[in-house]
């Protein structure tokens, strides 16, 4: 067989045969969700399954045409979108300042540091009710639970990330004559850009779970409170479209995490 | 310029790890040394004997006990900038290019930016890194990194650099090599230099002087002049010629004897 060239633009990856690995690899991705669809309406075919428990592949497919249709789908995805992202953005944002501030601070750091190990430690959900009673049923409460939750992990391993960096480095800067804001500015905030991308990462999911705990303990609209709804009617095939489409949410939110740390990595 | 125009003094310089408590440690004690301007001055010492304190001490990075160290006739933790070190490890920082790595200590000092590239580049250009100055310091060989950290050492241009093994970590080629090539770039910039080495060979070929210290606490056992003083001469070349084995033998037995006391009991 002859090898195909591109001269025009060079390959960005390897590719050992007709098919390049990426290719290959996101065939492999769909293969197993049809596998799981499969095995999913064949459960159901035999009776192992029973549909008023589990929902049907075909049912989830028509209840997802029936919401993009009336445009309930796209409303409460986009209520749930705001409340993750903002309280994502707001979280990790003031979090990580904090956290890095703190390194200003040794003994404020000493101060506070019984309190980071006990926020660290307490489930971080278990804060949504005081929050909605604080905050209201609104949108508002739901972004609230969220940036409060994001805020903890960015806060943490911020702090966490500023404690780790070279103390050579920081005598380095001391030699040099640098003040203490001079060595943040120029050592901490930088050297600590890692462990930030780190609680990006993991405040992807905790901002998701902010916000749909929000919406299950109390709200009218949103991705969490059409889980929640549907499930109490026994409407399991919308069940299943909130799920889905709160993964496509996830999948969003990481490639854009993705893009920002390569982005920084690059910068590193 | 007078042969004896001195940049540093140290005057009885003690230093104690948590002085007042039961576990108080003597790490440096009564320590008398000065330092000539353009003369490199070695420090050798047994393992462990208080080098990097008395490093630290000199630098103004931790406080005296007893005693002074002045430079340019300010006490050391008042002239902060006038110290300007190397370490092993070459502390680049990954995430800036060689040029912005080597002008960190002119951004510090509040030096424009322009003018803080210029300097730099003038640097890599006559010390060899030419083509690097925007490459991060992950895609050079260890020999080029320790030549970065030499040339942010010495952009800000500070009345001394202290030097703390920044050799040990590289193989033995370019150890040899760079030891080459930094006494050469010391020498042309006119640079007082202490260096901390355990390696004796280092010293003889780097150094005017060698400051030979015992065991902890550190103090001082004897100074050694190398026999070629000011001459300039390689220090690849210089380890062929017998007053280097002969020097190289007398400090080794000095040091040799130190650790034998302290295990019989003798310091």
């Amino acid at each position: 067989m002859a090898m195909a060239t591109h001269s025009s633009a060079p390959a960005r990856a390897p590719r050992r045969g007709p098919l390049g690995e990426t290719t290959k690899i996101r065939l492999y991705q769909i293969a197993v969700l049809l596998v799981i669809i499969a095995l999913w309406q064949v459960g159901l075919w035999i009776g192992w399954l029973k549909p008023y428990v589990y929902g049907t592949p075909l049912g989830v497919l028509q209840s997802f045409a029936t919401q993009i249709a009336d445009g309930s789908l796209l409303r409460h995805f986009w209520v749930t979108g705001q409340e993750v992202v903002i309280g994502f953005v707001l979280g990790c944002a003031l979090g990580s300042g904090a956290g890095l501030l703190l390194w200003l601070s040794p003994l404020w750091a000493k101060i506070l540091h019984p309190y980071m190990i006990a926020l660290n430690g307490v489930p971080k959900i278990a804060l949504a009710p005081l929050i909605i009673v604080w905050f209201g049923l609104g949108m508002e409460s739901k972004i609230a639970i969220a940036t409060i939750i994001t805020f903890i992990v960015a806060f943490l391993q911020a702090y966490k990330g500023s404690q780790e960096i070279d103390p050579d480095l920081i005598r380095l800067m001391k030699s040099l004559g640098a003040s203490p804001w001079q060595t943040f500015r120029t050592i901490v905030v930088p050297g600590s850009v890692p462990w930030i991308v780190s609680a990006l990462r993991l405040n992807v999911g905790f901002a998701l779970i902010g916000a749909v705990v929000g919406e299950y303990i109390s709200a009218e609209e949103g991705l969490g409170y059409m889980v929640y709804y549907s499930g109490q009617l026994y409407d399991l095939n919308s069940v299943w479209v909130g799920i889905f489409s709160l993964m496509i949410m996830a999948l969003l939110l990481e490639a854009i995490v993705a893009r920002l740390e390569r982005y920084l990595d690059m910068e590193h | 310029m007078s042969a004896h125009d001195t940049v540093l003094t140290a005057e009885a310089a003690r230093v104690v790890y948590n002085e007042g408590t039961d576990a108080a440690v003597e790490a440096v004690r009564d320590i008398t040394l000065e330092l000539r301007r353009g003369e490199i001055l070695a420090l050798v010492g047994p393992s462990g004997c208080g080098k990097t304190t008395l490093f630290n001490a000199i630098a103004g990075l931790i406080p005296l006990q007893g005693g002074a160290v002045s430079v340019g006739g300010d006490r050391v933790e008042d002239a902060k900038g006038h110290v300007g070190y190397m370490l092993q490890k070459d502390l680049l920082l990954p995430w800036r290019s060689v040029i912005d790595n080597v002008t960190l200590g002119l951004e510090i000092r509040g030096i424009a930016r322009t003018e803080a590239r210029r300097r730099a580049q003038t640097l890599i250009d006559r010390y060899g890194l030419s083509g690097f100055e925007n490459s991060k310091p992950a895609g050079l060989s260890g020999g080029m990194r320790q030549r970065a950290a030499l040339m942010r050492t010495l952009a800000f241009e500070p009345e001394v650099i202290l030097l703390d093994e920044p050799f040990s970590a590289l193989d033995f080629q370019t150890r040899i090599l760079l030891q080459s090539d930094v006494k050469r770039i010391i020498r042309e910039e006119g640079r007082s230099v202490i260096l901390i080495t355990h390696d004796i060979g280092e010293a003889i070929s780097m150094a005017n002087r060698i400051v030979v210290l015992t065991n902890r606490p550190a103090t001082v056992k004897s100074v050694y002049e190398t026999p070629w003083g000011s001459e300039e001469i390689d220090p690849v070349a210089v380890r062929e010629r017998p007053e280097y084995q002969e020097l190289f033998s007398t400090i080794w037995q000095e040091l040799e004897l130190a650790p034998r006391q302290c295990e019989i009991g003798l310091t």
